[in-house]
């Protein structure tokens, strides 16, 4: 690993990915530097949660590679040949990312704080009250102090999906990926959760983000990725993807949505 | 969703709205009255205490030989042979329907396999026969040995040391519930929403964490009831032991006096009135067991709704 330092955080080549006979990621390749923020924008079952997915191993890939940080997902690859990984060694390849999921999938028989220390003290063997320290600091940053004590049933959509991405900081990932982190949200709670992700951008954070957020997308993405039918369409600046986009698709798709 | 929220605002401001909120005067509302339930109560009371006065003071209940045999010694014995064969049974039908549970869902097919031919067998054939052959397994099996196959025996006991006819109620009770057991608990574990083992997966934990953590926890809220009402089963199933046979059980010891006595009804009686006693005191467990587990899984704002 000597070249680290100029590996891209992701780097994802030639992926495809097939359920049964769907062709569901046709050829995806898609470099994320460090520190920097992709979004990922296109229609409903373009692929970009299922592209997600496969960085966060949540899906195998059925062929091409994804690296984090030049550390090739899921396999050793010895001569050309891919031998499958123990899952103790998965589980520790995905502590290095941090996945906030649309339906905030937090665990429903833990408060707040038990959800974001969850992680640090089963997972990384954490000293129970330096994550709770951690956690309460955390929960501070993403705005929800003084309501540590609640169970997720008694908590907002917006909030919950707040304490959903303090739980994934405190693994202290690598990068960040979002899968449409807004999109079970009641419009009027989609702020409180866009600022916390947009604070999250300024602090150097490496992030994927899958949103159907336009106007946050131009606002937070370093690199705009526009998806369509499996593949990667147009990408680059939020510009130039957006105000000046060059394909027929992403004309069409941006006619409808801006 | 939309009323939760607005809720918790509220909740938030609570201190500014707390001082308004008691100087506002409160609707006065007449309550309605309902003659139905009055009626229904008199009829249900009538009914009863008829009822109770013609068990009470019918002479052919031998209420005398009631009080007589409650409290004997070999009537007590046998209660605490039912409850102790019910909490071991159960104690050990619990942890090995838990592991046939992680079988099933297991992705290696032969340990797939393996549980599924365990409950295909033990549900399949009726616990009677089950507890009979257990029973009769000393002289099938006159010794158990280890050895290695078609090899030199290294060590061997003689049957009827291991397989008491204790033993024998025991295996055969908590064999045949770990069949039913396990299809309650997959059934706990199926309604658990896949993302939460995604969530899981996200922050790195290994399967048997998954497990552990996530899993049992969130299925036990579901898994309780069904698991009571077949506590209270086994209870009463113990009375099956007698294929075995067993004969210190609480059913067994009734019977036995009754067909001294010539006088089954009392002893029925002193049998239902202890099975009763300690299924009271299990659904007295079942409920701090549903409490604990159902943290977090309650009503929307729990205790600080107080609209």
């Amino acid at each position: 690993m000597d070249g680290a330092a100029v590996n891209p955080a992701v780097e994802v080549r030639d992926v495809h990915k097939f359920y049964g006979d769907f062709h569901a990621l046709r050829g995806v390749n898609l470099k994320i530097a460090r520190g920097e923020v992709c979004v990922a924008i296109g229609p409903s079952g373009s692929g970009k949660s299922t592209l997600l997915r496969c960085i966060n191993q949540l899906e195998t890939i059925s062929a091409g590679r994804i690296y984090l940080n030049g550390e090739l997902q899921g396999y050793r690859e010895i001569n050309g040949k891919l031998y499958e990984l123990s899952p103790r060694q998965i589980a520790q390849q995905r502590r290095r990312t941090g996945m906030v999921f649309q339906r905030f999938n937090l665990f429903p028989h833990m408060t707040a704080l038990e959800n974001t220390i969850e992680g640090p003290v089963q997972v990384k063997r954490q000293i129970k009250a330096e994550a709770i320290e951690r956690g309460m600091a955390l929960l501070e940053r993403v705005g929800m102090s003084g309501l540590e004590k609640r169970y997720p049933n008694q908590l907002s959509g917006g909030q919950q999906q707040r304490v959903a991405i303090a739980r994934a900081l405190a693994m202290d990932p690598e990068v960040m990926l979002f899968d449409e982190p807004t999109s079970a949200l009641d419009p009027e709670l989609v702020g409180e959760v866009l600022d916390v992700i947009k604070d999250l951008a300024r602090t150097g954070m490496t992030m994927m983000l899958v949103t159907h957020e336009i106007g946050f997308a131009r606002e937070v993405a370093d690199q705009l990725v526009f998806m369509d039918n499996g593949m990667i369409v147009e990408s680059g600046s939020p510009y130039d993807v957006l105000t000046n986009p060059q394909e027929a698709r992403t004309q069409a798709f941006l006619s409808k949505v801006l | 969703m939309a009323e939760h929220s607005a809720g918790l605002k509220m909740g938030s401001r609570l201190s500014a709205s707390e001082a308004t909120a008691h100087a506002i005067p409160r609707n006065h509302v007449v309550p309605r009255r309902y003659p139905g339930r009055v009626i229904a109560v008199i009829v249900i009371l009538i009914l009863a205490l008829q009822a109770g006065k013609a068990v009470a003071t019918n002479p052919n209940f031998h209420w005398e030989v009631y009080a007589e045999y409650i409290f004997s010694p070999t009537v007590l014995r046998g209660v605490g042979w039912t409850l102790l064969l019910t909490v071991v049974a159960m104690g050990i039908a619990i942890p090995l329907a838990l592991t046939l549970v992680v079988m099933r869902e297991s992705i290696n097919p032969i340990l797939r396999g393996a549980a599924w031919c365990w409950v295909w067998f033990f549900r399949g054939t009726p616990v009677y026969t089950q507890l009979a052959f257990w029973g009769l397994f000393a002289v099938l099996f006159p010794s158990i040995s280890v050895s290695i196959p078609f090899g030199p025996e290294l060590v061997s006991i003689e049957s009827r040391w291991i397989v008491t006819p204790a033993v024998a109620a025991i295996i055969g009770l908590s064999f045949n519930e770990s069949a039913y057991l396990t299809e309650i608990f997959r059934a706990g574990f199926r309604a658990i929403d896949p993302g939460q083992i995604e969530a899981a997966q996200a922050i790195g934990m290994s399967r048997p964490k998954i497990w552990t953590r996530i899993l049992i926890p969130q299925a036990m809220r579901i898994i309780i009831p069904p698991t009571g009402n077949e506590t209270i089963g086994m209870l009463k199933m113990t009375s099956l032991v007698l294929a075995v046979p067993f004969t210190l059980d609480l059913t067994f010891a009734t019977n036995a006096i009754a067909n001294r006595t010539y006088l089954p009804v009392p002893l029925l009686l002193v049998a239902a009135t202890w099975y009763l006693v300690i299924t009271s005191a299990l659904m007295v467990g079942q409920y701090y067991l549903e409490r604990y587990y159902g943290r977090g899984q309650g009503p929307v704002l729990g205790k600080g709704g107080q609209h």
